[in-house]
């Protein structure tokens, strides 16, 4: 059974690029290139993953997620952008969205991070992996439910694998893990990115700012 | 060392010219000279015996001058009332040291000593230690001293200005390394791609003005990359990468610092290297700053190498990317496998 997705981007261009590109890999069934639009597009058709623009014209996509979430829970989120702050891609993936992705990533990695992300896993691109690892290493010291705040060695050491290219199952080679095992790790990391308490996490945008 | 030269001088001459030649080589009134060697004339004739080892010299006859010196040296101590023992002893660390300063006498580390002379020059100062008249006492470990400040002097003087020879030549070797590798990546690299795209002359002339601008960055600004942060050279190099060899280049991060010239160079190697020969058409470049450690990683899919299969003539690798970044202080892994892609592992301590 092909997903169903709803694309939400305002460049016209690369809206038609990734509908090409996808092909019959999966079920176009809607466009958006708006928060406005979004919302009640995605609420209609009930698809299985958004392709979502970090960046709308009239907000950011975290709107759109925090709009439709709590009436189509079933809808899963996967962000995509071509180079965004930090602080911004952290902050659709705390609204919710299970990854991230660039616009640069080839067709067929795109398809797999769908499908990955409609079977409930988590992906995440090597530049995602990177701001994470930023994000949780910023005063490490500080207090608070560690089981949140804090990654553990192990899942360090994926997200550095995954940051260095390295795909899932490359990453469960060379750390002697199962496949299953990696992407339990991801997925652990992306609980613990939305649930965290620690401030740090979105103070940490303005700090990394300032860096 | 220069030894003075005592040569004579043509122009005050009474004899052969010795004492003008001294005393013009010491800047002194010849006629204070002449007067010295009078004095030393009384002692036995040893001012007649020194003139004639100076003009012996002066003709290039040193063996002549040292025997002749030796014999002076005799005559003054003698004069001096030293007891023969003492004199002999003398007389023998003198002549032992003289052949052996004349054999390592060059003054290079790597020139032998002569044995010979040293044995004698141990004789000599055996005679002195063993003479039991009151002058030795002070004689003896004075001139065994002396000895050994005579030949390990000017060893332990030529030592040090080897050191510093050497660490100019060193710095020498370095920068010219640093300028190899720069002209590798990126002149010789724009040659070979004016070479293959030599039908379009739109091309060559783009590659040609972006060289010349990127040369002239380099010649005439001590750091590139100064006050640039990490992030931004490598997003710069990557853009020039993807833009010359028609790759994807994906770069994430986690944390920045200041872009060091050598890392931001060798990493943009390992990219270059990635591009041309890897055949993936992804690479993926990962920075990671550390309180204590920056570190690059560049990685590809492609179809990786055998490094010992790799002809010794290829710089790109030992010299662009791990002799430039040991020179930083960093240290540079290439990991690569045939049929498993290649990673490039730059790390530099903060």
């Amino acid at each position: 059974m092909k997903r169903r997705v709803v694309l939400v981007d305002d460049h016209g261009l690369f809206l038609a690029g990734v509908r090409a590109e996808l092909g019959d890999a999966v079920d176009v069934v809607g466009e958006a290139g708006s928060v406005a639009d979004a919302v009640p597009l995605i609420k209609e058709r009930d698809p299985d993953v958004v392709l979502l623009d970090v960046h709308l014209p009239d907000g950011s996509g975290d709107a759109v997620i925090n709009a439709v979430a709590p009436e189509r829970p079933g809808v899963k989120f996967l962000a995509l952008s071509v180079s965004d702050a930090a602080e911004d891609v952290i902050a659709v993936i705390r609204a919710g969205a299970r990854g991230y992705v660039t616009k640069t990533i080839a067709a067929d990695e795109l398809a797999a991070a769908i499908e990955r992300v409609a079977e409930g896993d988590a992906v995440f691109s090597p530049r995602l992996a990177g701001f994470v690892l930023d994000a949780f290493r910023a005063g490490e010291e500080i207090g608070g439910d560690a089981e949140l705040n804090e990654l553990t060695p192990r899942e360090r050491e994926v997200l550095q694998l995954i940051a260095r290219g390295y795909m899932y199952k490359e990453i469960a080679v060379r750390l002697h893990l199962s496949v299953k095992t990696v992407e339990s790790h991801v997925s652990n990391v992306l609980r613990k990115l939305q649930l965290s308490t620690r401030h740090e996490l979105t103070r940490w945008a303005t700090q990394h700012r300032l860096v | 060392m220069r030894l003075p030269s005592f040569a004579t001088s043509t122009d005050e001459r009474a004899l052969a010219g010795v004492c003008a030649g001294i005393a013009r080589d010491l800047g002194v009134d010849v006629t204070l000279v002449r007067l010295v060697f009078a004095l030393l004339a009384l002692a036995g004739g040893a001012g007649i015996l020194l003139y004639l080892a100076l003009w012996a010299w002066s003709r290039s006859r040193p063996w002549w001058a040292v025997v002749m010196v030796i014999v002076t040296a005799f005559l003054i101590l003698d004069a001096v009332g030293l007891p023969d023992r003492a004199v002999w002893g003398i007389v023998f660390v003198a002549a032992g040291l003289a052949v052996a300063w004349r054999k390592g006498g060059s003054f290079r580390m790597d020139a032998p000593l002569s044995y010979g002379g040293l044995a004698l020059a141990g004789f000599g100062a055996i005679l002195l230690l063993m003479g039991s008249d009151a002058p030795t006492h002070l004689l003896g470990p004075g001139a065994v001293a002396g000895a050994l400040l005579l030949i390990g002097g000017p060893w332990l003087w030529r030592l040090a200005l080897d050191r510093d020879a050497e660490r100019t030549a060193r710095i020498r070797t370095e920068e010219r390394a640093d300028v190899a590798a720069r002209v590798h990546d990126s002149v010789l690299q724009t040659l070979a791609l004016i070479q293959r795209h030599a039908q379009e002359p739109r091309r060559v002339a783009s590659l040609a003005r972006r060289q010349e601008r990127e040369l002239r960055g380099w010649l005439y600004a001590d750091h590139q990359f100064q006050g640039e942060s990490l992030l931004d050279a490598l997003s710069a190099a990557a853009a020039d990468v993807e833009e010359l060899h028609g790759v994807r280049v994906e770069l994430a991060s986690a944390g920045d610092a200041p872009a060091d010239n050598a890392l931001v160079l060798a990493a943009r190697e390992a990219m270059t290297n990635a591009a041309k020969f890897s055949g993936a058409e992804e690479i993926d470049v990962y920075q990671e700053v550390t309180a204590d450690e920056i570190a690059v990683f560049v990685r590809d899919r492609g179809k990786g190498f055998d490094r010992a299969a790799v002809p010794a003539d290829r710089k790109g690798i030992a010299e662009s990317i791990e002799a430039r970044l040991h020179r930083a202080g960093g240290i540079a892994t290439v990991t690569s496998k045939p049929g498993e892609g290649t990673e490039v592992e730059l790390r530099l301590p903060r």
